[in-house]
């Protein structure tokens, strides 16, 4: 009878190793092929010849979708000098790293644009990648712009802050510069507030440098007043990734995220809660404890965002404690960010690389997410995914760029209709923005 | 013997019905352990996306990658050019704080290099030319940079974030591997190990 049971047992053991083997990929993604999402063919956003990248998108109280990127500034025509130096034998001009922000709306959900805005009249190096400009809008449809530029010798890391809102002529305010201490600040986000007020948070590097960094805040009117001079929140920030942030009860409570470095430089990721409208926050709860050990540049941040049910979600990027765990992570809290759900993994690296991801969230719980990584021939593209509300039925992983480059950082917009992701894409020294839609399902 | 067929019969009857439980059982962990593990239907979609290979950093005694890349100056290098002698690749980026910081450093060996036999090469990663040509002329670099304008060579050698250094030796081997800034001491060590000290 032993025996038997023996074999009974070993049988069993031999069929869930076949359950895992054979059926397990079909299960284990719980990938609903219901879910899939059907996107519009590509739109360019920007002048090619001026290679835009960068975009960030955001949609206005009156149902506007409204697009900030970065072009080439013509202005920045070389010295002869410069163009002497670098003519190599040829006609090849000398680059400029000076780049302009500029805004455009569209009322039909991205399909046709406005004219494009200048936000900023200064010849500057408009910084991009994972600092790129990025938009907040008022309940009057008004929109805040903030971006980052090099300090007077064109280091990036020693940066500063710029704003400009616009003015009410179909223009801009002239920029100004929002960090008290020069050089000191990058990486900046933007918020309008339910008060009528503003929230500008960056990573300042003014005290403890070199290393690790500060979260620093800062309040102003929506006429762009000073209402606080700038206030340091949180210690202990990884020097080179973009913040997340969001907001629940009307404003008064605000959620960030951002990624904390170590004495032994691991590199997990944190979410603080403010109660008091972004006056003071709690301290910080991880995350999740991904061990990242990297004492070089991981240049990518987390992104977070909140439900109609007041779930926190959140989604960034980890190698993890060995290599093999690379990949785009996700969780939620339940709790308003006291805890955190175990990591699920949204997609794993398919090569060595820093990858780069955001999430939209609908009211109802629905997570959408965008990020990229590298296709067959390695070459990277923007991929996207979907969870439902019971945090567990996930969409099948889809692929929506094509390019024979590199496409990288992906911006998410949501409303109740649409789901609207842009990317920049590259090839060479060459940069276009693209940007798809997908219809909702009521 | 009835009574023995019967027995016989009976425990047939409960083996199969174990048998059957045991078969469903198996069937309902294994299901539970798929419902409750995507990251194991993240991988298998990995491996069935054609990406079998492990991610895993070059390693030190492997032969160094060949590439050939555009200098900042529009001339061209490639690492088998420089067989022969020893080459420092030094990936950074204009963006990267620790890159900054050990960049003194990196031009300083890069200053030392025709006297000691050697060559420094350095390559921009996740930037634009235009930046980089700015960081350059702002720090003063003494040695040649390639622009890895569509990550190529970051990825055949595997950077996950700049900066990462690589020693290699004459022959074309990787000696030594620094990941993050350089330190004096493990720039000392890694030229001693490709054979330039």
């Amino acid at each position: 009878m032993k025996r038997r049971h023996l074999i009974l047992c070993l049988c069993s053991f031999t069929e869930l190793l076949f359950f895992l083997i054979v059926l397990g990929p079909a299960v284990a993604t719980q990938a609903d092929d219901s879910k899939t999402l059907n996107f519009s063919t590509e739109v360019r956003l920007g002048r090619s010849a001026k290679n835009p990248s960068t975009p960030f998108l955001r949609f206005a109280p009156d149902g506007r979708l409204f697009a900030v990127w970065t072009e080439d500034d013509d202005r920045a025509v070389p010295t002869k000098q410069e163009a002497a130096a670098h003519e190599h034998g040829s006609m090849m001009r000398a680059p400029s790293p000076m780049r302009i922000v500029l805004l455009a709306s569209s009322n039909d959900n991205g399909r046709t644009w406005t004219r494009f805005r200048q936000v900023n009249s200064a010849v500057e190096a408009v910084e991009g990648e994972e600092g790129g400009p990025r938009l907040a809008l008022d309940k009057n449809n008004r929109p805040y712009v903030v971006w980052s530029v090099p300090n007077e010798k064109g280091d990036k890391t020693r940066a500063n802050i710029r704003f400009a809102m616009e003015n009410g002529k179909g223009g801009f305010t002239p920029a100004q510069t929002l960090n008290e201490i020069k050089n000191t600040a990058r990486f900046p986000i933007v918020e309008t507030m339910p008060d009528d007020s503003l929230l500008v948070g960056w990573i300042d590097r003014r005290v403890d440098n070199p290393a690790p960094r500060s979260l620093y805040l800062k309040r102003l009117s929506t006429r762009g007043e000073e209402l606080t001079s700038s206030y340091k929140i949180a210690g202990g920030l990884c020097e080179c990734c973009r913040l997340g942030i969001a907001f629940a009860d009307g404003g008064k409570t605000v959620y960030m995220a951002d990624r904390q470095v170590s004495e032994q430089q691991v590199r997990n990721h944190a979410v603080r809660k403010s109660t008091d409208g972004g006056r003071s926050f709690d301290a910080p709860v991880e995350i999740s404890d991904d061990g990242w050990q990297v004492p070089s540049c991981p240049h990518s941040g987390p992104t977070i965002g909140r439900d109609g049910r007041g779930y926190l979600h959140v989604t960034w990027f980890t190698l993890g404690r060995s290599e093999k765990e690379a990949g785009i992570y996700y969780s939620l809290s339940k709790d308003g960010g006291q805890h955190f759900a175990p990591r699920q993994m949204v997609q794993a690296n398919t090569a060595p690389e820093i990858l780069h991801t955001t999430l939209a969230v609908a009211n109802n719980g629905t997570v959408y997410l965008a990020w990229e990584n590298l296709d067959d021939r390695g070459k990277a593209q923007i991929f996207v995914r979907s969870l439902a509300p019971d945090g567990q039925t996930w969409s099948p992983v889809q692929q929506i760029s094509r390019t024979d480059g590199n496409a990288s950082r992906a911006m998410l917009a949501l409303s109740r209709k649409s789901l609207h992701v842009a990317w920049t894409e590259t090839e060479g020294e060459r940069s276009w923005i693209s940007m798809r839609t997908a219809t909702l399902a009521n | 013997m009835d009574f023995d067929e019967n027995r016989d019969a009976r425990e047939l009857k409960r083996d199969r019905s174990q048998s059957t439980r045991y078969h469903w059982l198996a069937g309902a962990v294994a299901l539970l352990l798929c419902w409750t593990l995507p990251p194991y239907g993240s991988m298998v979609a990995w491996a069935q996306h054609g990406h079998t290979t492990p991610v895993s950093a070059p390693a030190i005694g492997a032969r160094a990658v060949d590439f050939e890349l555009k200098l900042l100056d529009g001339k061209s290098v490639s690492l088998e050019q420089l067989r022969g002698k020893p080459v420092i690749l030094n990936f950074f980026a204009s963006w990267c704080d620790p890159c900054r910081e050990e960049m003194p450093l990196i031009n300083e060996i890069a200053a030392a290099a025709n006297k000691g036999g050697y060559q420094v090469i350095g390559i921009a990663v996740e930037d634009t030319r235009a930046a980089v040509m700015q960081f350059s002329k702002e720090t003063q670099l003494v040695f040649p940079i390639g622009l890895d304008l569509n990550s190529t060579v970051k990825r055949a050698y595997r950077i996950f974030g700049p900066p990462a250094t690589f020693f290699i030796d004459a022959q074309g081997t990787i000696r030594d591997i620094v990941l993050g800034p350089v330190t004096p001491e493990r720039t000392r060590e890694g030229l001693k190990k490709a054979g330039v000290l």
